[in-house]
C-alpha cells in the first residue's frame, strides 16, 4: 500500500480503532460457531467457484489473536509493509482497491467487520439525533468554528478576546451528552498550553529583572575597581610606594567587588535556568496540544480537530507549527504523506477538513443512490461515512426512512454470509431476490449461477442414490445420500430419500402383508395403499404383481367412471349397457369379480336395468333346460329393452339356428 | 287370457228312463257326426288374447295348444327354406313371438316384414340332430294374410 493511501485513509482506520477494543481478537478471523468458518466453505466449494466470499472474508487471520506492542504482526520475510505504529501499538489502515482493512496481520472487510457492523447496525437503529440540545451544540459548534476562521486571518496575540470566546464556547459545548467531553478537553488543552505560556512570560520578566540588576552589579563594580585603582596610583605618587596599597577603604571596595562578581554569576545562572525551562516548557507545551489535536482527529472529531489546528498558531506564535514527532518514526511518515516535508499542525487542519468534505459527499451520495433505488451502493457509502465521521452533523441527522430502507437491504446482506456458510443455497438464492428486488443494480448472477450449480450437484448424489435404492445397493445409497447432504444439507429431497431409506428398513412385513393380499386376490386394497407398496417393487418378482394390481383396479376404477356417466345420461338404456359391459368383463377376467367395487357395480346396474337382467337370465335358465321358445322370447324381449345388447343378440341367433335345425 | 280349446270327451250318464230317447239322442249324434265330420280347422280359432308373458315363463306348458294369431312380422331369419319369424301382436307391440315357419307353409303367401298376417300356429316339442329335447317352439300351420 502506497503512504499516500495512508493519509487519506487514516482517520477511517483510526475510526476503525475507536471502534475495536484493545485486543481487537477474532476481528474476523475467530472461528465461527459450529466450527465451519468461511475458508472451511470455500474448501468444501472447490470445483466451483465460491462468489462474495472475497466480499465479507478476512483474508488471513489469527486464532485468539493478542496484538503484539510495538511489535508488527507482518512478517519481515513476507516483504509486504509493516504497518505504522503509534504508541506501540499498530495502525490499522485501509486499502481502498478491495475495501479491506489491514490490523494486527489480518485483512477484513469494512462491511463484514463485527465491530463496523454493529456500529453500523446500531447506528441504521438509532433516530436521527434533532434534538434541540444538539441543534444547539450544532450552532455553537458553527459558532466557534466560525470565530476560530476569523481568528486565523487576525494578527492578535496570546489571550486575545478570540482565544477566550474560543474557550467559553468550547466550555459550553462540553455540556452536550454527545460531545463526549472532547470540547472540554480541547478547551483544557488550550488553557494548558497559555498558562505554560504565561509561566514562560512571567520567567521571561524575571530574567529582564535579573538582567537589570546585573547590569546595575556590574556598574557599580566598575565604579569600585576604578576607585581602587585610582587610589593606588596616587599613593605611589605621594608616599612612595606603600605595601598596603590603599588601606581600609581599597579592602571594602575589594569586598563589594567580589560579592557583585559573585551576585551577577548567580543571576546569569538563574537567567539561564529560567530561559531553558522557558524551551522546554514550551516544547511540553507543543506536545501536549499537538496529542489532543491528534487524538481529536483519531477519534473522528473533526470539527474539535480544526478547531484545535487553526488556534495553534494563537497560542504558541513562535511561528513554529512542526509537529513533534521523530523524524524517523513511523508515525511521523504516515504524516508527512510521503512527500518528504517535516508534517505540520497545518496538515492535520487539511485532513481535518478533507474528511469533513469526504463524508459530505458520501452521504450526498447516499441520498442520491437512495433516489435512484441503489441500496447497494447506497449502503456502502453509508458505511464508510459512518465510520469516518459517525460524529458529523449530516451523518447524525440522516432521515429514519433512508435508514430503515438501507438497514433491510443491510440485513439481506448479513444474512447471505451465514446462509453461504451453511450452504443453505435455497436461502441463498431467496435473499439474491429479495436483494435484486430491492436494488435493480444488484448483481446476483454469479450469486444464483453458484446455487444452482450446488443443487444440481445434490441433486445428481440424489438421483444416483434412488438408481442404488432401486438396484437394492444400500451402500452405495447411503454414500449419495451422505454426499447430497454436504452439498446442500437443507435439499428437500433428501428428505424423501430418508423416507424411502425407512420404507427399506421395514420392507419385509409390507412384501409380506402384500404377499398375502395377492394371495387373496385382494387387489383393491393394495391398490388404495399403494404409497406403502410401492416399496415391493424394488424386488423384480412382486413388482409385475404390484404394476398388475395397480393396473387392474385403475382400469376398473375408469371403467366404473365412464359407465356412470352413460348410465347418468340414459337412464332406461344406460343401466341395461353398464350391466352388460360389466357383466362381459367379468366374464373375460375373472379377477374383475374379485374386486368389490366391481361387484357392487354390477349389483347396482342390475338393479336399475331389473327388467333387462330378468329376461336375460330366464333367457339362459331356459336354454339350458332346452326350453328353447322360451328361451328365444325372452332373448327378443331383452333386445326390445336394449336393441344393442349383444349378450342378447347372440342368444337369439344361437337359440335360432338350434329351432331351425330342430325336427318337430 | 288365452283360451284353451280342448274337446271333451265326458259324457254323463243318462237316468235308466231316458236310456230310450238317450240311444235315439246319441243314434242322432252318432249320424250327424258322421254326416258332419268336424276338420282341423275347424278347432282352430282367432285368439287375439294370447300372452306372451305366460309364453315366456313356461312354453312347454302350452305343448299341443294351436293358436290362431294376428300379428305383424318384425324379423324373419332365414335357415334353408325355413324361417323363424318375430312378430309383435296387436296387444302387446313392445314384444316380440317367435315362431318357426316351414317351408311351404306359406303357400301363396308372402311373408314381408311390416305386414300382418294371420297365423294358425301349434306349440310342439321337436328334436335336434343329437336327438335332444328342443321344447315350446311355436310352429306355423298355416298363414293368412290380411
Amino acid at each position: 500500500m502506497k503512504p499516500i493511501s495512508y493519509i487519506v485513509l487514516l482517520p477511517l482506520a483510526c475510526g476503525l480503532l475507536s471502534l475495536v477494543p484493545a485486543g481487537a481478537q477474532g476481528l474476523g478471523s475467530a472461528k465461527r460457531p459450529g466450527g465451519f468458518s468461511a475458508a472451511d466453505a470455500q474448501r468444501q466449494a472447490s470445483g466451483a467457484q465460491q462468489p462474495m466470499m472475497q466480499m465479507n472474508q478476512p483474508q488471513t487471520g489469527q486464532m485468539e489473536h493478542v496484538p503484539n506492542v510495538g511489535k508488527s504482526h507482518v512478517d519481515e520475510s513476507s516483504g509486504e509493509t509493516p504497518n505504522p505504529q503509534v504508541l506501540g501499538l499498530e495502525m490499522p489502515l485501509m486499502d481502498p482497491s478491495g475495501d479491506t482493512m489491514s490490523y494486527n496481520g489480518a485483512k477484513f472487510d469494512v462491511g463484514n467487520n463485527a465491530a463496523v457492523r454493529a456500529r453500523f447496525e446500531k447506528y441504521l437503529r438509532q433516530n436521527p439525533d434533532d434534538s434541540k440540545a444538539a441543534r444547539n451544540y450544532r450552532k455553537k459548534m458553527k459558532e466557534v468554528l466560525n470565530i476560530t476562521r476569523k481568528g486565523a486571518r487576525s494578527r492578535k496575540e496570546v489571550g486575545s478576546e478570540n482565544l477566550v470566546k474560543i474557550a467559553r464556547g468550547l466550555y459550553e459545548m462540553n455540556e452536550y451528552v454527545g460531545d463526549g467531553e472532547q470540547s472540554g478537553a480541547l478547551a483544557s488543552a488550550m488553557a494548558s498550553a497559555l498558562a505554560a505560556q504565561y509561566a514562560n512570560r512571567e520567567r521571561n520578566r524575571k530574567n529582564e529583572k535579573m538582567q537589570k540588576e546585573i547590569d546595575r552589579l556590574v556598574s557599580d563594580t566598575n565604579i569600585l575597581t576604578s576607585r581602587n585603582t585610582n587610589r593606588t596610583q596616587s599613593t605611589r605618587n605621594t608616599v612612595g610606594g606603600s605595601a598596603s596599597g590603599g588601606g581600609p577603604p581599597a579592602v571594602a571596595n575589594t569586598y563589594k567587588i567580589a560579592h557583585n562578581t559573585k551576585k551577577i554569576s548567580s543571576l546569569e545562572a538563574t537567567g539561564i535556568k529560567n530561559a531553558a525551562e522557558n524551551v522546554a516548557a514550551l516544547e511540553l507545551s507543543k506536545i501536549n496540544f499537538q496529542s489532543t489535536i491528534v487524538s481529536l482527529l483519531m477519534q473522528r472529531r473533526y470539527n474539535h480537530a480544526m478547531i484545535g489546528a487553526l488556534t495553534y498558531r494563537h497560542i504558541f506564535n513562535d511561528g513554529d507549527t512542526t509537529l513533534k514527532l521523530d523524524s524517523e518514526s513511523q508515525a511521523a511518515q504516515m504524516f508527512e504523506g510521503g512527500v518528504g516535508l517535516p508534517p505540520t499542525i497545518g496538515t492535520m487542519a487539511t485532513m481535518a477538513a478533507n474528511m469533513r468534505r469526504e463524508v459530505d459527499q458520501n452521504m450526498e451520495a447516499v441520498a442520491n443512490m437512495l433516489a435512484q433505488n441503489k441500496l447497494g451502493e447506497a449502503t456502502n457509502s453509508l458505511i464508510q461515512a459512518v465510520a469516518v465521521g459517525e460524529y458529523m452533523e449530516s451523518v447524525a441527522t440522516f432521515p429514519v426512512e433512508g435508514r430503515q430502507r438501507i438497514a433491510e437491504y443491510w440485513n439481506l446482506r448479513k444474512r447471505a454470509l451465514p446462509a453461504l456458510n451453511a450452504r443453505d443455497y435455497g436461502a441463498l438464492e431467496e435473499i439474491a431476490s429479495k436483494m435484486k428486488a430491492l436494488d435493480p443494480d444488484f448483481d446476483d448472477t454469479m450469486l444464483t449461477s453458484y446455487c444452482a450449480g450446488r443443487k444440481a450437484q445434490s441433486d445428481m448424489h440424489l438421483r444416483n442414490a434412488a438408481k442404488a435404492l432401486k438396484a437394492g445397493d444400500d451402500a452405495t445409497f447411503n454414500a449419495e445420500m451422505m454426499e447430497a447432504g454436504k452439498i446442500w444439507p437443507k435439499n428437500p429431497n433428501i428428505a424423501k430419500g430418508r423416507e424411502q431409506l425407512e420404507k427399506i428398513d421395514n420392507q419385509d412385513p409390507v412384501r409380506d402383508e402384500f404377499r398375502t393380499l395377492i394371495g387373496r386376490k385382494e387387489y383393491r386394497t393394495i391398490y388404495n395403499e399403494q404409497d406403502k407398496f410401492e416399496v415391493v417393487a424394488v424386488d423384480p418378482e412382486l413388482k409385475a404383481q404390484y404394476k398388475e394390481a395397480i393396473t387392474l383396479i385403475g382400469t376398473i376404477d375408469g371403467m366404473l367412471e365412464q359407465l356412470d356417466v352413460a348410465a347418468q345420461a340414459d337412464t332406461v338404456m344406460g343401466p341395461c349397457m353398464a350391466y352388460e359391459m360389466l357383466l362381459a368383463k367379468g366374464e373375460d377376467d375373472p379377477r374383475y369379480k374379485e374386486d368389490p367395487k366391481y361387484r357392487d357395480a354390477l349389483n347396482r346396474y342390475a338393479l336399475a336395468a331389473h327388467d333387462f337382467t330378468q329376461a336375460l337370465e330366464k333367457a339362459k335358465r331356459s336354454e339350458e333346460s332346452r326350453e328353447y321358445g322360451s328361451a328365444l322370447s325372452n332373448y327378443y324381449r331383452a333386445q326390445c329393452l336394449y336393441p344393442r345388447s349383444t349378450t342378447a343378440g347372440e342368444g337369439a341367433k344361437r337359440v335360432t339356428d338350434i329351432i331351425l335345425k330342430a325336427k318337430f | 287370457m288365452a283360451r284353451k280349446r280342448r274337446s271333451s270327451k265326458n259324457k254323463k250318464s243318462q237316468l235308466p228312463l231316458v236310456l230310450g230317447g238317450g240311444g235315439v239322442v246319441l243314434a242322432l249324434a252318432i249320424g250327424a257326426a258322421v254326416v258332419m265330420k268336424p276338420s282341423a280347422e275347424q278347432k282352430v280359432r282367432t285368439d287375439s288374447h294370447f300372452n306372451i308373458a305366460d309364453y315366456r315363463q313356461d312354453a312347454s306348458r302350452l305343448t299341443g295348444n294351436t293358436y290362431c294369431l294376428q300379428a305383424r312380422v318384425e324379423n324373419i331369419e332365414t335357415l334353408g327354406n325355413d324361417r323363424m319369424v318375430a312378430v309383435s301382436l296387436p296387444n302387446n307391440k313392445q314384444e316380440r313371438l317367435p315362431l318357426l315357419v316351414r317351408s311351404g307353409v306359406t303357400g301363396r303367401v308372402n311373408l314381408t316384414r311390416g305386414d300382418t298376417f294371420t297365423f294358425h300356429v301349434i306349440c310342439r316339442n321337436g328334436q335336434d340332430s343329437d336327438g335332444r329335447d328342443v321344447r315350446g317352439v311355436l310352429i306355423v300351420e298355416k298363414v293368412e294374410s290380411e
